[in-house]
């Protein structure tokens, strides 16, 4: 079973991605913040890791930072509520960047596609 | 017939009107009433301005019709040879004289002796007095030393009565000027404060022409065109006016605030008829551009015999005897006035073209100013422009700052409730196939669906929102907008085909690659095709056509048409339509043809739609083939 990390600091977003994915067949592990993150990173290999960008004390960036130094090979998908981070030159160290919708469709294509290339 | 005695008290009642009385007409007729009750003179002829015509002015036993008809050239006749060489001439067989010439409307015929003798006034003869005598008689030194005194008390008393005359005049002209200089400074209207002049010009009390045409210089065609008319339109028309205008004693210049607001003068005949004329400044001069370029006045009394007036010319305008001036600013001219007496067919005066020249300068000064005034609100309307540009431009800013975290915040709640509801949904939808004819059930799926439909909604706004606040904000690379089109027009193939609209799409071929922003030009094409699709719920066309413009090369910009057949946009709509969140959809945001503008302009381009209500709507795009400034960029 693929395994997917999935960050994001607001309870109902992770239990909503932890639902969807895990019908899409995925294996999922969720972290509320960098902090979690970066233990279950170290402590389990994942396949691919779903970050959110505004949290709490370190935001998403600097931890897709964080995890490229230390792994540069694991596929990570930025999955944010902004739009305009899509300009900002940082987040080019990602996969790829979807924008949280209500429909998790793109999201889904997303995952499958960054696990192929 | 005249001796000493009756020659003094003649002389002593003339002197004592000639002290008295100051009115020309007056003072001529009280002058003919005494020599008339004394002694049988029979006419009193008065040379006028312009000076070579003798006008017949009072008379006893002469036909009364006579009277104000009667001219006699200078040098013709009995009288007319008297006024020329300044001395008396006594003739006894007045018609055996070679100098003699019959005017059969005075009936000289019946007469046999006349003496003739000129009115002297400074060196110059003002007159003649004519003395006629039905019997033969031999005029004795006595009688023609007589009436030469007579000539003289006359030649007084005119001059009292001119000079009385003229001061009159002057006050009069004062007053009038005064009049129209304060009634065209409270207009600021360039045609009202034109409209004074002219009246000025044509009405009785001052300038007294019959018909005034203004003329000005149009710069760009090379040419002075007709600005306006004022005038009768026809005789019976001319004397209406007049018989009105002599009622009218009210106050001048209120009389004419109150005329020149209803504006009434635009649709006269005259003035439309002016107004259509324009004579080209090159080529063949006629007396009106010679007017302007030479900037000079010119009288015409003789319009046939003058070089400048083509017989053309004479029947456009149906003018006689006429006069032109320049108007002229700063040493420039503006235009011409050219004036006339039609239908009275008087001789113009040299009183009247003084007057002209006056009002003329008028004309100008009205001219020049409201020039300069337009001027100024032409700065005024920029500065103001500028201003609300600028306003708009911060306005968008703080738009795009709060609206970007407003929508983050905004955007996270969406995303748990819809993604449950649907989540919700598709969980009831399993419940309900196993157990089937629960209503419920069904509802409690219904609900869930309006509720993830209804998030979708918002999160389209949102998308919007940031859209609109981040148009600017480019990523240029070299594009080719017909491969655009075709994108988009894939993208809704099933949608068009599904409301049965038909695609019809001229590519332009060697179109030129430009820089763009793919993803946001796209998005232009995107937002237009929905609206398409929108108003034509029934089906229709859709039209796209790219070309490059100029056709001539080099080509400086690339145009898309886009064009529906959904029946255009209502008049109190179509001026909201690019404003942001103005929508007349139950579902729209409001935003799509604001961020298709911003869009197109923060390339630099133009966009602008033809709305044909009944039948659709035309947009055009317009890109330029240059690479946009860098200041588009950000
Ligand atoms: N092709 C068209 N035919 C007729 N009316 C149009 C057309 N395009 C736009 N309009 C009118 O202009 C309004 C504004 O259009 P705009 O695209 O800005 O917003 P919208 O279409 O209402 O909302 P949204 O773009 O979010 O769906 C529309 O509501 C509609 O009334
Ligand atoms: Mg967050
Ligand atoms: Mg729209």
């Amino acid at each position: 079973m693929i395994k997917v990390l999935v960050v994001d600091d607001e309870e109902n977003i992770r239990l909503l991605y932890r639902e969807e994915l895990e019908d899409e067949g995925y294996a999922v592990t969720v972290a509320a913040n960098a902090k979690e993150a970066l233990e279950a990173f170290r402590s389990t290999p994942f396949d691919m890791i779903v970050l959110d960008i505004k949290m709490p004390d370190m935001d998403g960036i600097e931890l897709l930072r964080i995890i490229k130094e230390e792994n540069k090979d694991i596929p990570v998908v930025l999955c944010s509520a902004y739009g305009r981070y899509k300009q900002d030159f940082r987040i080019w160290a990602c996969d790829a960047y979807v924008v949280k919708s209500a429909d998790l469709d793109e999201l889904k294509l997303t995952l499958r596609q960054v696990l192929s290339a | 017939m005249i001796d000493d005695h009756l020659g003094l008290e003649i002389l002593k009642e003339i002197s004592r009107i000639a002290s008295s009385t100051l009115d020309l007409d007056e003072t001529l007729e009280q002058i003919i009433q005494i020599i008339k009750n004394k002694m049988r003179i029979d006419a009193i002829y008065l040379a006028e301005d312009p000076g070579n015509l003798l006008h017949l002015r009072a008379s006893s036993g002469l036909p009364l019709e006579a009277s104000g008809q009667v001219k006699l050239e200078l040098g013709k006749g009995v009288t007319g040879w008297v006024a020329e060489h300044k001395c008396s001439l006594a003739l006894p067989e007045a018609m055996q004289d070679p100098r003699f010439v019959l005017f059969p409307e005075i009936q000289e015929e019946r007469f046999s002796s006349m003496l003739s003798v000129p009115i002297l006034f400074d060196e110059a003869c003002i007159g003649v007095i004519n003395v006629h005598t039905l019997d033969r008689r031999e005029f004795s030194a006595v009688e023609t030393a007589i009436v030469e005194t007579i000539a003289n008390q006359v030649a007084g008393a005119l001059r009292n009565a001119l000079l009385f005359h003229n001061s009159q005049r002057l006050l009069k002209e004062q007053t009038i000027l005064y009049d129209i200089g304060l009634a065209v400074q409270t207009t600021l209207k360039l045609e009202h404060g034109l409209w004074v002049i002219l009246s000025g010009i044509t009405m009785g009390e001052a300038g007294g022409f019959n018909r005034a045409m203004l003329f000005l210089l149009n710069e760009k065609n090379h040419s002075l065109d007709g600005e306006m008319g004022i005038g009768p339109d026809s005789e019976e028309d001319a004397s209406r006016i007049w018989a009105e205008w002599g009622k009218k004693k009210v106050d001048l210049l209120n009389w004419i605030m109150v005329e020149a607001d209803k504006d009434e003068f635009k649709h006269s005949r005259f003035n439309r008829f002016v107004r259509s004329l324009s004579f080209p400044l090159v080529g063949e001069g006629n007396i009106l551009t010679e007017t302007a370029l030479q900037k000079q006045p010119f009288v015409v009394s003789d319009p046939h015999q003058h070089p400048l007036v083509t017989r053309e010319f004479i029947e456009t305008l149906g003018v006689e005897a006429f006069a032109t001036v320049p108007l002229i600013a700063h040493e420039t001219a503006l235009g011409v006035i050219l004036v006339d007496n039609r239908y009275n067919h008087r001789p113009i005066t040299q009183e009247q073209l003084r007057l002209l020249t006056r009002f003329t300068t008028h004309a100008s000064w009205v001219i020049e100013n409201t020039r300069l005034f337009g001027k100024l609100l032409d700065t005024n309307q920029e500065l103001l422009s500028t201003k609300e540009q600028l306003i708009e431009k911060e306005k968008l800013a703080a738009l795009g700052v709060v609206s970007a975290e407003l929508a983050h915040e905004i955007r996270n709640p969406l995303v748990s409730i819809g993604g449950f509801a649907r989540r919700l949904e598709d969980k009831l939808r399993k419940v309900s196939a196993e157990h089937t004819g629960i209503e419920d059930l069904e509802k409690a799926t219904e609900y869930s669906n309006i509720i993830h439909t209804e998030v979708n909604r918002l999160e389209q706004l949102l998308k919007n929102i940031l859209l609109y606040s981040q148009a600017g904000a480019l990523n240029l690379e070299e594009a080719s907008i017909n491969e655009i089109i075709d994108e988009t027009i894939s993208i809704f193939k099933s949608g068009l085909y599904g409301k049965n609209i038909n695609v019809n799409y001229e590519k332009c071929d060697n179109l030129p690659a430009l820089f763009i922003d793919r993803q946001k030009i796209r998005q232009v094409f995107i937002n237009l095709f929905y609206n398409a699709m929108d108003s034509m719920p029934e089906g229709g066309e859709l039209s796209i056509e790219t070309r490059t413009q100029p056709e001539s090369h080099p080509p400086d910009h690339v145009t898309v048409r886009i064009e529906d057949t959904g029946g255009g946009i209502p008049q109190e709509a179509f001026q909201n339509i690019f404003n942001p969140f103005f929508t007349t959809k139950s579902s729209g945001t409001g935003l799509g043809l604001s961020i298709c503008r911003k869009i197109v302009e923060s390339h630099g381009g133009t966009i602008h739609i033809v709305n044909n209500i009944g039948s659709g709507i035309t947009i055009f795009i317009h890109l330029p083939l240059q690479k946009p400034a860098d200041y588009y960029k950000n």
